[in-house]
């Protein structure tokens, strides 16, 4: 009801009673005319539009109003049956009057508490980020809580987030309740003709925050008790609030993760179907050259030259064979989470090195081999045939990846923090894209450029880099596109 | 906002604090004095009302100028100013003019923004004003029907002076120190304490005391239950419009005119 609605309606209840009183007045001021039942609507009416304050105010005129049409019958005759139910009638007015504004009054407040309540749950509802809620919460309190000032302060982590003020000053009343000194009452903030109450409660059940309110006007107990509850139920709802956010920022995580390891998966399993075509296909070439050879052999009669050569030939790709077949062994173990066997004796790099090369040199002669030792290198500490394996894969690799006659380099070193043998393998091919740099030694991966210029499984780098860490040591590679790329790895020396 | 953006103690200041405790002991000694002196006729019987406005209407102004800081010479003043008033009165009824001489002065001093704290500095709430105004004549007229009609109680409209020089004296000393102590001092200090109810409550209890002590209070029963209920009733009342306007002209209306009424009816 606005103020002007409310001024006319007391204008028109003070003329209503004034006229109730003339007709009493011209019966001849008797207290026991049916006029007097006219005051008892309006006193209600009072009570039930405007509350305790209206219905006290209504029950006081009547009684001032009766009052002389009362009191002199009682001191001329004193209590004649007129008297008492004049009696009676004040005192029914007066009790109606009291019963139906409190009742009334504390109808209101009960159903603004639901009503603040309400506001508050809508404006926390669906908002994650805290100083928009706060905004909108403070707004809303502002609005339901007939106050001339509202603030809001929130702890967020070591910050405190502010609605109704610039910063919290240290020593105020909203300091000293967020230090856990529990809600404080202030009778009059001062500096005005009339007092200002202050009350200031925490949020939740600890001092996560506090809620603030000033009015120039009443602030009674009840009141500040009903705040009490409020401060407590936005605590309850801002933590909801801040569950429901952190929940639905953990689902759209998880749902990024999954979809991410899914994603992975149906590489994988593309991967594992590229691997087994690849696979059978690397499988078949020695096996058609070892049964072509050996037909021939078996059914002509060649000169001795040609038949040594064959067998070289054959020889040479039941190596290969023996090398996939090698490979495909180790990855199993690397994928059941076994480290590979290993039966180290001490070796010299240099003879290691000078063998793969000549077998390389004596096989595909396509590419311009050049090795280099430094001088007094210690043997390794290795298995024989896992270090002429992973040489043999990255010394293979360099050939495949790089155009015909451009050089492959094999260089070995001392490693520069001692004991151990680094070994350099280098070509100049294309290079490979930095975006593939970190995943060439995941198993059946290949580079997308990779996979339309050679054949191959994708298992090779994956192996050497476990049989290299089996070795306690460690591997890496430098690429730049259209330069080249260098694998280097290292093994322990003899101690 | 000022619980957030303001340091804050709690405040350990009495309610009593500011009292100008060595004036009031002076005016105590020259009230017994006076007694003493019209006891012994060494003084006129007329000197002890002087006495008594000076130093009973004198403490509860000093005392309210003393709590809102006007200092211990403005309580000098307004005794002295009160004692001029009352002297003339005593000596002829016209010279119940001379206590116009408090209001001008609390006036002259609100004009100058002093005792702001009293609710007697800045603009006229006419609203309030003219609500006051029309409480006291709502008591006021209640008062003049109700003691006609039950005790037939008629108005003194043969002794117009003797009214105007009681009107003057509520004008010049009893509604300015009642509403400046009762209102503007203790039920503001008191409001600002305590809950709005228990500031009225303190205030008009203190307020009925003051009237029930008053010497001048026939000794009738009716006269004693009617004056403890409409001066609760305008006690009361002017507490709100005090709380309402921030402002004593309020109040000091409403009292002035039911006092005016209060003074129209013939002494029992």
């Amino acid at each position: 009801m606005t103020q002007r609605a409310r001024l006319l309606l007391v204008g028109a209840l003070a003329l209503t009673l004034a006229a109730v009183t003339a007709l009493l007045a011209l019966e001849g001021g008797d207290p026991a005319s049916p006029f007097r039942h006219g005051y008892l609507p309006l006193v209600v009416a009072a009570a039930l539009v405007l509350g305790a304050p209206g219905g006290a105010a209504a029950a006081g005129a009547v009684v001032l109003l009766l009052g002389p049409v009362v009191l002199p019958e009682i001191e001329r005759s004193g209590l004649t049956p007129e008297a008492v139910e004049g009696l009676v009638t004040l005192a029914t007015v007066a009790l109606a009057g009291a019963l139906s504004g409190v009742g009334t009054t504390r109808a209101r407040r009960l159903r603004a508490r639901y009503e603040t309540i309400l506001a508050a749950q809508r404006a926390l509802a669906g908002e994650p980020a805290l100083e928009l809620a706060l905004a909108r919460l403070h707004a809303a309190l502002s609005e339901h809580l007939r106050a001339d000032d509202v603030g809001l302060v929130v702890r967020d982590g070591p910050r405190l987030v502010v609605a109704g003020g610039d910063g919290v000053a240290p020593g105020s009343v909203a300091a000293q309740v967020l230090a856990g000194a529990g809600a404080i009452f202030v009778a009059d903030a001062g500096g005005g003709r009339r007092p200002r109450r202050v009350f200031a409660t925490p949020l939740g059940a600890g001092a996560e925050g506090v809620l603030v309110v000033e009015r120039e006007g009443e602030l009674g107990a009840d009141e500040r008790a009903a705040l009490e509850a409020l401060g407590a139920h936005i605590g309850l709802v801002l933590a909801n609030a801040r569950l429901t956010a952190r929940q639905r920022r953990f689902a759209e995580e998880l749902e990024v993760k999954v979809a991410c390891a899914t994603r992975r998966l149906e590489e994988l399993d593309h991967a594992k179907s590229s691997f087994v075509a690849v696979a059978s296909h690397e499988l078949r070439t020695p096996l058609t050259a070892l049964q072509g050879f050996s037909e021939l052999l078996a059914a002509r009669r060649l000169p001795a030259e040609e038949v040594s050569r064959l067998a070289g030939i054959m020889h040479q790709e039941a190596r290969r064979l023996g090398r996939i077949v090698n490979d495909l062994l180790d990855l199993a173990r690397i994928e059941r989470g076994l480290a590979p066997a290993l039966h180290r004796t001490p070796v010299a790099v240099e003879t290691l090195i000078a063998g793969v090369a000549d077998v390389f040199r004596r096989g595909r002669a396509t590419h311009p081999i050049v090795v280099g030792y430094e001088a007094g290198l210690p043997r390794v500490d290795a298995d024989r045939d896992a270090l002429e394996r992973i040489l043999t894969n990255l010394v293979s690799n360099a050939l495949k990846y790089s155009p015909p006659g451009r050089l492959v380099r094999i260089r070995a070193r001392g490693a520069a923090h001692g004991g151990a043998v680094e070994v350099e393998v280098e070509d100049q091919g294309a290079g490979i894209p930095a975006e593939s740099l970190t995943r060439i030694f995941e198993p059946y991966y290949r580079a997308p450029e990779a996979a339309g210029t050679a054949r191959g499984a994708g298992i090779g780098l994956a192996v050497v880099k476990s049989l290299v860490e089996a070795h306690g040591g460690s591997i890496r590679v430098e690429s730049a596109h259209g330069v080249g790329t260098r694998v280097v790895f290292s093994v322990p020396a003899v101690p | 906002m000022w619980a957030i953006e303001h340091p804050w103690r709690p405040a350990e200041r009495s309610l009593f604090a500011e009292t100008p405790a060595p004036l009031l002991g002076a005016l105590a000694l020259a009230g017994l004095g006076a007694l003493a002196l019209v006891e012994l006729h060494a003084l006129p019987e007329a000197a002890l009302g002087v006495a008594g406005v000076a130093a009973g209407q004198g403490a509860l102004l000093a005392t309210a100028l003393g709590w809102a800081g006007a200092g211990a010479r403005a309580g000098l003043v307004a005794v002295a100013l009160l004692a001029i008033g009352a002297s003339a009165a005593a000596l002829h009824p016209v010279g119940a003019v001379a206590y116009a001489g408090v209001p001008l002065w609390l006036s002259w001093r609100a004009r100058r923004g002093a005792p702001a704290a009293l609710g007697l500095a800045g603009p006229v709430p006419w609203g309030a004003v003219w609500t006051g105004l029309a409480v006291g004549a709502f008591l006021g007229g209640h008062l003049l029907i109700s003691v006609a009609r039950t005790f037939g109680v008629r108005l003194r409209v043969d002794a117009l002076d003797l009214v105007l020089a009681a009107v003057a004296y509520d004008l010049g000393a009893n509604v300015p120190a009642a509403e400046a102590f009762f209102r503007g001092a203790l039920f503001d200090r008191a409001q600002r304490r305590w809950p709005l109810g228990a500031a009225v409550a303190l205030s008009t209890a203190a307020c009925v005391t003051r009237y029930m002590l008053d010497p001048r209070l026939p000794k009738s029963v009716e006269v004693i239950v009617g004056a403890a209920f409409y001066v609760t009733l305008l006690a009361a009342a002017n507490c709100w419009l005090f709380r309402w306007s921030g402002s004593l002209l309020p109040g000091a209306a409403a009292a002035l005119v039911f006092f005016t009424a209060y003074r129209l009816l013939s002494p029992p």
